[in-house]
């Protein structure tokens, strides 16, 4: 369908919109129109991505006339996610009329090891090693060797892209449409052309461009892959209810004993390095001498198979003059990280724990090593440049000595907002010595502060944003709008519940203290055991920590309530091993599809919250044990909470809250994906029926949260899901009947306008 | 004092066996259980007893200015009757008029662990089995031409209980007999028996299974999305009657085999549910073809001639019936031919099964807000049962009108017409008409 909103035409593929996708598309219009940032929240399963896709493509074909096309970069975080948002987009792009498609191009881009083609250097099995075996083949003095002897392995692929993309212009080298990273391959394959450096060629002509959150958020990743994103840009960020946790991430950096003997080994062989070259080929360090003299931190024209990891700290914060004197020569940089390395070894011997600021720690690397802050900023240029010289290829042996480059950067550059945290070892496990010194930063607006000032508009949405005030602090920006929407339902298809007490009335809680006694866990365990032969196929489970779900689990074998639970339903769980996680959920659907049933057992937090879907019938019911806060006595987040106060005014009790509640909407969110599904919600906690909680749980689930539904028994919440899944079982009409209207038509629409106009 | 009274009923019953008396049996029957419950709960207080299985609280309703009052259930049950119908007229409109009107039908009864749930009063086991009683006889009344064999489940393993056959009674009685439940569900199992035994019969009848099913889970051997594929290509049609919850599996079964999957909301709409599958479904174009039939019209024996019965192998006096072509001896119809294999009817079977085709159609509403005064040109009697349709205020009662005589009938003789008697009397007490 067709229609328009205010002076944009706008292109939908489905004969049919919800009334909150059309309120959508007004708002996101006015951000456009105001070029400013906005922060949406719209429930899952309302058509969040289509909305998206269609309004900003429209509008930005219907400006295209005015100045430039806008270009859409859409964040997301996963690979699966990117498939989906492409397949959507493919489905658009479908419906829109011929003269307009031609001009589109679309594609995905993700690492290496999803791109790859090249049989050798796919083989490899992490990330980092297949990134090296690339660079292996296809680095500039690699190639020039080959260009010599014949019998230096490069990669096909690369060379023959590496013809095409000289002899034309690089703009053709893909014709118009939606590329995702399959057919990336499948073109690649075809032509023989290398798909990661075809998709990296090509998003800089790209309109659409659909990649991870990293290359836009960590410094090192964007400063190679996004420098040249021009200031036309939407930014879209989706499911981004954890938007600070990775710009936080972005930023941090962890040394352990492991990666301070790995980087000890590193200086070895480059000292070795260097004496070869220095009895072979002593002008190359005289020319990279010169170079640095003359300022060049960075080489200015790298070939594009050379680019590395950029610099760690965020454009703005680098230094644009010459790398200082005393680390301009290769032996004498060297000396000075293997001191660096020493006094971090040092530190590391602590017996207690420690917290410094970056000023206090800059200061006592100064007086105990001699290391000035200037030093201290340069050293992951100046490394950079030297394994360059050197001609490293396998830099994932060198990631060891990347890390320390790293962190040294990160405490030259930064004074606030940052923390070292010296830990002799894991606080739950006071047994084991694993020292660890990790620069944590505190202020999620440090890292994503240059995309709000690069880009014309930033887009935060998610089905889970509330409290929708708490970003804009935490972020530090101004949006011009941040609204909720809620879901327009034919009937009551989610039903969250708050459970307080078991069927003895005691109460239950996962409070500190009470979370281990015996009438808590039985409790729990007996809620299981009710809701498993009340509800048909998957039911899911989140638990607030592995250490917890592990006891409670041990506990359970114990009281014979598992073996009970079993006679219902399979029961699986997930672990910290991906491998083993994986196949858990794969067998989990098999027992849903052959109808025999299945638990799952899953950790708040962990990869199965945030990542996998339990719709339909692989996930009827959802509970969650406990409320999910963090940690509260980690010294990174006690000192983020210190540091939110004093910066940002946000009191420790509100943050903790609000990310304990952000956790559980996102677990729970998992178990309603479309309207036409429907599943319970059970919040297995006392403290979930104070005010203060719940009321911060996202609109969409709040709305369906009757004062009745409150404060439950086990037995009471065993009752209202019966009769819950018998009323969903019965047929229903999809368009929804009478007055609430839930799908409009083009029709609907064009009358809408008018008394939408007076509702906002 | 009720034990004596329900062995003086049995009693009688047994010396009834004319197909005439069968209403009359049916309400004896029903008070039969009640009695039997009514021992059951002698164990428990007399207030206790007294509420059990009236839920009587259930038929209250709040107005909108807040008092109780009885909800008038014979307008709901009306209101309900007419949806049924127009749903009813609407499907045949829209697909082919073609019936199966020879089914096969297996009731496959859950007796799992999860029937002794006591959601349904006063166990999911023994509301359904008093259903399936029920459904059992509608089921041969509606369908004087079809077989039905009952299956359950019970401890993992699907158990054929009685064979597939003409006669309600024996049915009945293996069903009442048995019940008492324990251990898993399986599905599988329950499907592969089936599939064994519906897979020979002749192509002209219409092979059918119907799930009850309480359990939310199936414990099955093997693979049961094969299984699925071989009952739709045997053209077995299944459908299943849920008790708790909708469930995937069971709602993939249906959809493949073209059959209709609903979940009971409570035991009056299991009731409603499971006795809509009594009237012959509409038969699914591929699976049917037109075929003649071979059958047989027997002869009833002499009274006082001594015969050797070919289903009992027992020396029997009197009564029965003489298959045409072998001169066998057989008790029931209609029934198969033990000897010859023969298809044994007797005509009023076939012509009861005959009104499926030619539905009467709905009569019209005719709406009461219509003054006195003006209503007074229409009919004031129902032109039925002849009661006026004149209360005591100026309006008149609900009633409707055949679309075709124009005649007008109370909302009773409504249902009677479309319920059991098949005819319009409006229609056919006009002069020159054929049906």
């Amino acid at each position: 369908m067709k229609f328009k909103i205010d002076d944009v035409t706008v292109y939908f593929p489905y004969e049919h919109i919800y009334p909150e996708q059309y309120e959508y598309m007004v708002e996101l219009k006015r951000t456009l129109d105001a070029r400013g940032h906005c922060l949406l929240e719209m429930p899952t399963g309302t058509g969040k991505t289509v909305a998206l896709l269609s309004l900003i493509i429209s509008y930005s074909l219907s400006r295209a006339s005015n100045r430039g096309p806008l270009k859409l970069i859409y964040c997301t975080r996963t690979v699966h996610e990117m498939e989906k948002i492409l397949a959507e987009l493919r489905l658009f792009l479908s419906h829109l009329p011929s003269e307009l498609r031609s001009s589109l191009l679309a594609l995905g881009l993700s690492s290496r090891k999803n791109l790859c083609i090249n049989p050798i250097a796919l083989s490899a099995a992490s990330r980092d090693s297949v990134d090296s075996a690339c660079r292996r083949l296809t680095a500039s003095w690699v190639r020039a060797s080959a260009a010599e002897n014949p019998a230096v392995p490069t990669c096909d692929f690369f060379e023959s892209f590496d013809r095409a993309a000289s002899s034309s212009n690089a703009a053709v080298l893909l014709p118009s449409g939606v590329y995702s990273l399959q057919d990336l391959r499948a073109v690649g394959r075809e032509r023989g052309w290398c798909p990661y450096f075809l998709a990296r060629q090509t998003i800089h002509h790209a309109n659409v461009v659909v990649y991870s959150y990293q290359y836009l958020l960590d410094p090192k990743v964007a400063s190679i892959i996004s420098k040249e994103m021009q200031k036309e840009c939407v930014v879209v960020f989706d499911e981004a209810h954890n938007i600070d946790n990775v710009c936080i991430e972005a930023l941090s950096v962890s040394v352990r004993r492991q990666t301070l003997d790995g980087a000890a080994r590193n200086l070895n062989r480059m000292t070795q390095e260097i004496d070869r070259f220095k009895a072979t080929d002593a002008t190359r360090l005289r020319t990279e001498y010169n170079r640095l003299l003359e300022g060049l931190a960075q080489r200015g024209n790298l070939a594009l198979t050379d680019a590395w990891l950029g610099n760690p700290a965020l454009p703005d914060d680098i230094l644009k003059e010459a790398v200082p004197g005393n680390i301009r020569r290769a032996e004498h940089f060297l000396s000075v990280l293997r001191r660096l390395v020493q006094y971090l070894n040092g530190r590391l011997e602590t017996e207690n724990v420690e917290t410094e600021g970056p000023v206090a720690f800059v200061a006592s690397v100064n007086s105990q090593a001699g290391i000035d802050q200037k030093m201290l900023r340069f050293c992951y240029d100046r490394l950079h440049s030297l394994m360059l010289t050197l001609e490293i290829t396998d830099t994932d042996e060198f990631l060891h000595i990347q890390t320390v480059c790293d962190f040294a950067t990160l405490i030259g550059t930064y004074t606030r907002g940052f923390s070292i945290i010296i830990e002799p070892f894991d606080q739950r496990m006071p047994h084991i010595p694993d020292p660890v010194l990790q620069l944590s930063c505190h202020d999620a607006s440090i890292a994503i502060k240059p995309i709000f000032d690069r880009f014309q508009s930033v887009i935060i949405t998610s089905g889970t944003l509330s409290p929708i005030d708490l970003y804009p602090r935490l972020l530090n920006f101004n949006p011009v709008i941040s609204r909720s929407f809620t879901m327009s339902l034919t009937r009551d298809c989610i039903c969250p519940m708050i459970l307080t007490r078991g069927s003895d009335q005691a109460q239950i809680t996962t409070q500190f203290g009470i979370r281990t006694e015996e009438a808590v866990v039985r409790n729990y365990g007996k809620l299981l055991l009710e809701m498993v032969s009340a509800v048909p196929d998957g039911i899911v489970c989140f638990f607030v920590s592995y250490s917890y779900m592990d006891g409670i689990i041990n506990s359970w074998n114990e009281m014979g309530i598992l073996q009970d639970v079993m006679q219902h339903k399979l029961v699986f769980i997930e672990t910290q091993d991906v491998v083993e996680t994986t196949l858990a959920l794969d067998n989990y659907r098999r027992a849903c599809d052959c109808g025999r049933g299945a638990v799952f057992l899953s950790v708040a937090r962990g990869k199965v919250a945030e990542g996998i879907d339990f719709d339909r019938h692989y996930g009827r019911l959802v509970i969650m044990f406990g409320v999910p806060f963090q940690y509260t006595k980690s010294r990174i987040l006690l000192a983020r909470l210190e540091y939110l106060r004093e910066t940002f005014q946000i009191k420790e009790g509100d943050f903790l809250t609000f990310d304990a509640l952000r956790q559980a909407a996102q677990c729970v969110g998992r178990v309603i994906r479309s309207k036409a599904d429907y599943g319970m919600m059970i919040f297995a906690d006392q403290r979930y029926n104070r005010r203060d909680k719940h009321s911060k749980l996202p609109g969409w689930i709040l709305s369906h949260l009757r004062d009745a539904h409150l404060n439950l028994s086990t037995d009471m919440a065993v009752r209202i899901a019966r009769e819950f899944l018998r009323r969903m079982a019965q047929p229903y009409d999809k368009a929804g009947c009478g007055g609430k209207k839930t799908l409009l038509t083009q029709e609907d629409v064009e009358r809408l306008p008018h008394d939408a106009m007076d509702l906002f | 004092m009720s034990s004596s009274a329900a062995v003086q009923r049995r009693f009688d019953l047994a010396a009834m066996g004319d197909a005439a008396t069968r209403r009359q049996r049916r309400v004896g029957n029903e008070d039969d259980d009640d009695d039997d419950e009514e021992e059951d709960d002698q164990g428990s207080e007399a207030w206790g007893r007294a509420y059990a299985d009236e839920r009587s609280w259930e038929d209250l309703q709040e107005d909108e200015s807040g008092l109780l009052r009885p909800i008038d259930t014979k307008a709901l049950a009306y209101a309900q009757y007419r949806r049924r119908l127009l749903q009813k007229c609407a499907a045949s409109a829209t697909s082919s008029i073609q019936k199966g009107l020879i089914r096969y039908l297996y009731l496959i009864i859950d007796l799992s662990r999860a029937a002794s749930v006591t959601d349904y009063r006063p166990s999911r086991m023994v509301a359904v089995a008093k259903c399936a009683e029920i459904f059992i006889r509608e089921f041969f009344d509606q369908n004087p031409l079809s077989h039905m064999g009952i299956v359950t489940i019970k401890d993992g393993v699907a158990h054929q209980l009685t064979e597939i056959g003409g006669s309600p009674e024996s049915q009945i009685r293996a069903l009442m007999g048995k019940l008492e439940c324990s251990g898993d569900a399986s599905l599988q199992n329950a499907l592969e028996l089936v599939h064994g035994y519906l897979s020979h019969i002749p192509s002209y009848g219409h092979r059918e299974v119907l799930f009850l099913y309480s359990a939310l889970n199936t414990c099955d051997p093997g693979d049961i999305m094969e299984t699925i594929q071989k009952c739709k290509k045997a053209k077995i049609r299944c459908s299943l009657i849920g008790l708790s919850a909708e469930f995937f599996i069971c709602k993939h079964l249906c959809e493949e085999t073209g059959g209709s999957y609903t979940v009971a909301l409570d035991e009056s709409h299991f009731k409603e549910l499971f006795l809509e599958h009594a009237p012959p479904l509409p038969a699914i174009a591929e699976y049917a073809t037109a075929n003649l039939i071979k059958m047989g019209f027997p002869q009833r024996g002499a009274e006082g001639v001594i015969a050797i019965c070919s289903c009992h192998k027992d020396v029997k006096i009197g009564g029965g019936y003489t298959c045409p072509r072998c001169k066998a001896r057989v008790c029931e119809l209609p029934s198969e031919c033990r000897i010859c294999g023969l298809t044994l009817v007797s005509s009023p079977h076939l012509a009861r099964s005959y009104h499926h085709l030619f539905p009467v159609t709905p009569f019209n509403e005719v709406s009461s807000a219509v003054p006195f005064k003006v209503s007074q040109k229409f009919a004031q009697t129902c032109y039925s049962c002849q009661q006026s349709f004149v209360s005591h205020g100026s309006k008149s009662t609900p009633h409707v009108s055949c679309p075709k005589c124009n005649q007008a009938f109370c909302l009773d003789c409504d249902i009677y017409i479309h319920e059991s008697l098949h005819n319009c009397p409006g229609c056919e007490s006009r002069p020159g008409s054929t049906t």
